[in-house]
């Protein structure tokens, strides 16, 4: 009954095995890619708000974010005003603004992402400069649920309290 | 009986198994859950537009400040009188959307300090959303 060895062959599992493992590095560097947002801003807790997923952004929206600490962790005397990773004075956001306008017209939404320690001074020059630019609507970002941070922003409270 | 192996070869599973394990352990490790977001919709009035506040319902004036002793709390002030966050959501509850027909379309004004830790607004505004308050201007002051 002599059997061609290619009917019943050994599997070789090697390359699917780097196949895998293409998978995973395109998959990681990937998922980095599309997660690179200022770390540092921790947002306050908001239940009750409009629930948006991270799928539910709308294309044309415009996210400001306002930071209150530099990347190590130390707390700025004022808050930093960025767009993905570019710093932004007043007079560049206004200049953002009405690229956008230019663009999508009057009704595209802002949104606002500021860290929950942030003075209100800085967000108020954020919205100053949208309302300058004509536009009335925004929002503002809360946390509806908190997965990545957890506790550790009542901690932060508290050291930030006792300084 | 000398059989190739080729002819009739058993699977071993082990090392599949152990890329399995590895992957999984991998993935468990980084992936990082995304936060579920919220907004909360707020109108910034024109600074010079004062007009809007004399429209038909009367509106509901909050200020929120800085907390004296701890300055990463925030404080409310309605009609003079100073609130915790709790105090406020009461307030809000019977005095605000309890009494009125359209809750969404009640004229809350939030006057913000320069100050005040944006924690506060935030709460303040999450609670005008608890009930229903839609309809929210933020000024600064």
């Amino acid at each position: 009954m002599g059997r061609k060895p290619q009917e019943n062959p050994q599997l070789d599992m090697t390359p699917m095995i780097d196949v895998v493992f293409e998978l995973i590095i395109f998959f990681v560097v990937t998922l980095t890619e599309s997660q690179k947002k200022d770390e540092t801003i921790e947002l306050e807790d908001g239940q009750h708000g409009v629930v948006l997923t991270p799928e539910e952004f709308p294309p044309d929206h415009m996210q400001i974010d306002i930071a209150s600490r530099d990347k190590d962790g130390n707390y700025l005397k004022k808050g930093r005003i960025s767009m993905g990773d570019r710093t932004l004075t007043k007079a560049d956001l206004k200049d953002q603004i009405k690229l956008r306008k230019d663009r999508y017209g009057h009704e595209f939404p802002i949104f606002i992402r500021a860290d929950f320690a942030t003075r209100h001074e800085t967000v108020r020059e954020v919205m100053d400069a949208c309302a300058e630019m004509g536009i009335w609507q925004m929002s503002i970002m809360a946390v509806s649920e908190d997965k990545t941070h957890g506790d550790s922003r009542k901690h932060l409270m508290k050291l930030k309290g006792k300084e | 009986m000398g059989r190739k192996p080729q002819d009739n070869p058993q699977l071993d599973m082990t090392p599949m198994i152990d890329v399995v394990f590895e992957l999984i352990i991998f993935f468990v490790v980084t992936i990082k859950q995304e936060d579920i977001f919220s907004k909360l919709n707020v109108n910034r009035p024109a600074p010079a537009s004062s007009k809007s506040e004399s429209d038909n319902d009367e509106p509901c004036k909050i200020e929120v400040g800085k907390n004296a002793r701890n300055k990463n709390q925030g404080v409310y002030v309605i009609n003079g009188k100073e609130m915790k966050l709790s105090e406020v959501d009461e307030y809000l509850k019977t005095t605000v959307a309890g009494k009125s027909k359209k809750p969404e379309e009640t004229p809350i004004v939030i006057r913000c300090e320069n100050q005040s830790p944006h924690k506060a607004l935030v709460d303040l505004l999450d609670r005008c959303y608890k009930y229903r308050l839609f309809s929210l201007s933020v000024f600064s002051m």
